[in-house]
């Protein structure tokens, strides 16, 4: 309803694009959601038994307690859906109306819950009795969110970006300038639009805006090991707006930048920086939108740093301070890179006291999935953070680290926020900085 | 002239019975039908000055095993004074006239006793066919029980043919066998069932009836419940072992010879009302739990359609194995069906998006 | 006919039958749906995809120590019932018999008096989860009319079974037909509620076990 602005009418929770009508948004979200269930998004919402457990693990249920948080009920139009058209005893369902079809207002309402109560962290998945993917079954109904133009207004301008430049960050052409910049900033080398490169190397918002320095970082370890690498115009934002978005057809579009970049030049390895969603997108999803098995190798910044250390084939100086690490939830609870990334600690130096909850069960801090560029969510990710903080502070070390860029802007706006002085680091960083000779 | 016709008293004392023996023989009447100890001495008061009680016994689809059970009582000398106290006008069995002449006496019994008589009968009826496949003297089972009951006191139906339709009502009953009260709907009918019935529940209903003129206390079935109040499980000395979980597995395994329960067996005693274990058979001398077979229910109407008497109380009855294969294949079926219908709707919707788009 | 003799004749009959053709119905039409094949290369050293799912199976028997603090109440009061469930169903000699007589398999019985105690702790245990999806704010937002009717097929046995053994309420024969018939009234309900995560919880804990142990993830 477009009413105009009143101090009396509450703000509603919900943004729209496009001029499609209400049944044509509902419809649009229903062919999609249904479009969805495969073997194991059927499984899943078969076997949810309403035991309630996934809200203990959900830090804005935690943080709120309020239920309309817990994670399987973010995912109740989905489940609708599934079964009035999808299920074994659909044909029974519809006729007896036995489940009522999503109504536009109740869309509307979802958006919030989707979008801004979710970060599709996965914590839900671990606790889950049944295994039940929340996060998943999350990313999943955002494409039919999506479809039916309910996205998140900020997002939804971040995804027309996107589909215009190639990243929501910057247009594909100022890229050469940018990386001229920093290479001249720092005294590094920046290959930019080479020909032909062993590594195509790319970056995300995060390297692009606030902390450019980790593309030099980058540089700087790569010009120490002697590979032949590049960046490049046509595929240089990993981080993949579609797959937050759940713009199937974005997501497919920057994938193949990506890859068809890295064929083109000859490249056998796509080198992905220190961004959590980037990796869920290319690591493991792109080969689904590539359609065959990826001609290319996709690796994650923390395991590149991991494998050269290990190899030897770079050294750093050790660092004698104590830290804590911040597990971003894509590499690690939903990536595989716990491991690698305590190894990089591990070879820094640093003495490691772990969060109370660390590694696949630690807490996201928050801002993934979207949450981080979704105005209307600051409040209640200003609540997660305290949880986040209080656990750092709780380790008493000294110095705070994590390895994607997103999680590292999350936790530095709380940190600006709450007048927090502790400094979120770089795992990039610190090892390009304490690199040895 | 009138002749002081004798009460069961004076026939007591002209064979002899000592009033001691009386007295015995009427407080162990009063305990088996679970009557308080004080009645004994009324029981014993109402008997001795009872009249002779007219008794027609009625014969239908029976195999003759009540009479039998009745006349191998525990102590026969007093049962012999049982059918001293009743007049039996008609029992084919017992009587010694046979032919019309039995019919006769029946009917002359029916006419000297009226309103006071009491039909006691043991058998099912046929009704198919109008009643054939059973008459006696040319008359069906169904109308002689009608002609019979119609000035009757009162009707004692014993054995579960006649109380409850028996082994001729078993399933596919092709004579259409039903049970007496299912045809006498106006006087007063008590079931004692079994298979055959225990002599002392037979016994102990007339002397009841006898002495107090009236049926002793029934339960929902007209059954009397100082015979049929509890189950042979509530009173079974074997119950210990299935309370432990101890069952006899086969006939003359380790547990059978250990005397271990039966249910595994068959055996029916839970959902079986009858005295066998408590007061047991043959003077007291044992029951058929005790000689190492179950239950089989005898008292308890369809027993011989009830799953078998092998089969455990707690299997189901009816052949499951078809009826299970072909919902399985319906199933699995109906499964592959509703997934089809499924990706055909994702199918739809995907050419729908692509038009769109 | 009377009820005991319907319960255990036509009423286990059909309710059998029910349960067959629904179970397998759904499970069908799950199964049957469109699988899709992960193509991207799993993580090194990562175990096959049937050993990952297994694994996944047996671990969320358990939580996690992060979360046992936060779930202890539903994991304990969980467990109790669902083993107390089972040493009732598969460990009183009657129930051996009721399988025996079905699929030809028996075991050794349990002493039935043990069995009735279990049977009582596994009925208050299942009082206590109702309480508890009655009071729990999330929960309450969760639960619907199907979760309440699953909580009724469950308990209904259980109640009518410690009834029939005391004798509390009614005549033997009557207590064992509803039981027998609470429990027809189970069969027919199992494939259409949650009670069918006694089969799916396999499939589900395993499609997310494969999907994390091909990532190097052990969930």
């Amino acid at each position: 309803m477009n009413a105009p602005a009143s101090t009396t009418l509450p703000k509603p929770n919900f943004d729209r694009q496009g001029e499609q009508g209400y049944q044509e948004r509902v419809d649009a979200a229903m062919r999609s959601f249904v479009r969805e269930f495969g073997v194991t998004a059927a499984l899943h919402m078969e076997s949810c038994v309403r035991c309630g457990l996934c809200a203990e693990a959900c830090h804005f249920y935690i943080a709120t307690r309020d239920p309309k948080y817990t994670p399987v009920h973010k995912l109740e139009l989905f489940r609708r859906a599934y079964f009035r058209e999808a299920s074994p005893f659909a044909p029974v369902v519809r006729a007896l109306g036995l489940v009522k079809k999503p109504t536009i207002d109740e869309l509307q309402r979802w958006q919030e819950l989707i979008y801004d109560s979710c970060t599709m962290c996965g914590r839900c998945t671990l606790v889950c009795p049944m295994g039940i993917d929340i996060a998943e079954l999350v990313k999943e109904a955002r494409h039919g969110m999506y479809k039916a133009g309910l996205i998140p207004e900020r997002l939804a301008l971040m995804d027309r970006t996107a589909r215009q430049w190639g990243s929501p960050a910057t247009p594909a052409e100022d890229l050469p300038d940018i990386l001229q910049e920093v290479s001249a900033e720092h005294g590094v080398p920046i290959p930019c639009d080479l020909a032909q490169a062993d590594i195509l190397v790319t970056a995300a918002p995060a390297e692009l805006g606030d902390h450019t320095k980790a593309l030099a970082d980058a540089a700087k370890i790569l010009n120490r090991i002697g590979v032949k690498w590049t960046m490049h115009q046509e595929g240089f934002d990993a981080s993949n707006i579609g797959f937050n978005n759940g713009d199937m057809e974005l997501q497919e579009r920057l994938t193949r930048a990506l890859v068809d970049t890295a064929v083109k030049i000859g490249a056998k390895t796509i080198l992905l920086p220190e961004c959590g969603h980037a990796y869920g997108a290319a690591r493991w999803e792109a080969a689904k939108w590539y359609g065959a098995a990826l001609p290319v190798r996709i690796i994650h910044m923390t395991e590149f740093l991991d494998e050269l250390l290990a190899s030897g084939r770079i050294r750093v100086n050790k660092i004698a301070d104590s830290a804590t690490f911040h597990d971003p939830c894509q590499i690690v609870r939903r990536g595989g890179l716990e491991a690698a990334a305590r190894r990089v600690l591990a070879a820094l130096g640093f003495e490691l006291i772990e969060l109370q909850d660390a590694g696949v069960s630690g807490f996201c801090c928050g801002g993934g999935g979207g949450v981080v560029s979704n105005i209307r969510a600051t409040p209640l990710r200003a609540k997660v953070f305290e949880m986040k903080k209080a656990q750092v502070e709780a380790t008493g070390a000294k110095r705070f680290v994590t390895s994607c860029g997103q999680c590292r802007i999350t936790l530095e706006q709380g940190a600006k926020n709450t007048h927090w002085t502790k400094k979120t680091e770089s795992l990039l960083e610190l090892v390009a900085d304490n690199l040895a000779q | 002239m009138s002749e002081r016709i004798p009460c069961v008293g004076d026939l007591l004392r002209q064979r002899g019975v000592s009033r001691r023996d009386f007295l015995q023989y009427t407080s162990v009447m009063a305990s088996l039908l679970a009557l308080p100890p004080s009645a004994a001495p009324a029981l014993a008061e109402g008997l001795a000055k009872a009249r002779r009680q007219a008794v027609i016994w009625l014969s239908f689809q029976e195999c003759t095993g009540c009479i039998e059970s009745l006349t191998r009582s525990f102590s026969p000398s007093l049962e012999d004074l049982i059918f001293d106290f009743i007049s039996l006008d008609y029992q084919h069995a017992l009587q010694a006239a046979s032919g019309e002449a039995a019919e006769a006496a029946r009917r002359q019994s029916m006419k000297d006793n009226a309103g006071k008589y009491i039909v006691v009968v043991d058998g099912s009826v046929p009704t198919a066919d109008g009643g054939v496949y059973s008459c006696i003297a040319g008359q069906s089972n169904i109308d002689m029980l009608a002609e019979t009951v119609a000035d009757a006191a009162a009707v004692v139906a014993v054995g579960t043919c006649a109380a409850f339709g028996g082994l001729p009502q078993a399933h596919p009953n092709p004579t259409g066998a039903v049970s007496i009260s299912t045809l006498v709907k106006n006087k007063p009918v008590v079931n004692i069932p079994g298979c055959p019935p225990m002599p002392q529940a037979m016994a102990g209903t007339l002397v009841h009836l006898l002495s107090f003129g009236k049926l002793p206390e029934l339960d929902p079935l007209n059954r009397p419940r100082a015979f049929f109040g509890e189950t042979i499980h509530d009173r079974c000395y074997r119950r210990p072992f299935y309370e432990k979980g101890m069952f006899a597995k086969s006939f003359d395994d380790e547990g059978a010879r250990q005397g271990w329960c039966l249910y595994e067996l068959g055996c029916k005693g839970p959902v079986t009302y009858n005295a066998c274990a408590s007061q047991k058979w043959n003077g007291g001398v044992s029951f058929p739990i005790q000689s190492g077979h179950g239950c089989i229910g005898c008292s308890e109407a369809g027993f011989w359609d009830r799953g078998g008497l092998y089969q455990p109380l707690s299997a189901g009855t009816t052949d499951m194995g078809k009826v299970i294969g072909i919902a399985a294949v319906a199933g699995v079926a109906l499964g592959a069906g509703s997934a089809a219908i499924a990706r055909k709707r994702q199918a739809d919707y995907a050419a729908t998006d692509k038009k769109e788009a | 006919m009377d009820l005991l003799d319907f319960a255990r004749g036509p009423a286990l009959q059909v309710a059998l039958a029910v349960f067959v053709l629904g179970t397998l119905w759904r499970l069908a039409g799950v199964l049957l749906l469109p699988r899709l094949r992960d193509l991207s290369p799993a993580r090194e050293g990562a175990p096959a995809p049937l050993a990952g799912a297994l694994r996944t199976i047996v671990r969320r028997m358990w939580p996690r120590p992060e979360f046992a603090q936060a779930t202890m109440f539903m994991t304990i009061n969980s467990w109790i019932f669902h083993v107390g469930l089972a040493v009732v169903v598969f460990g009183l000699a009657p129930h051996i018999l009721f399988i025996r007589n079905l699929l030809g398999l028996h075991w050794p019985a349990l002493p039935s008096n043990l069995v009735y105690g279990v049977g009582v702790v596994t009925l208050a245990s299942l009082v206590a989860v109702l309480v508890r999806r009655l009071r729990h704010p999330v929960m309450r937002l969760l639960s619907h009319a199907g979760d309440y009717i699953s909580w009724l097929m469950t308990a209904l046995p259980v109640a009518t079974g410690l009834l029939a053994t005391a004798h509390i309420g009614a005549r033997y024969e009557t207590l064992l037909a509803l039981h027998i018939l609470s429990i027809a009234a189970l069969l027919v309900w199992f494939p259409f509620g949650k009670l069918m995560h006694a089969l799916l919880f396999a499939f589900s804990r395993g499609a997310t076990g494969i999907r994390f142990s091909h990532r190097g993830v052990e969930v």
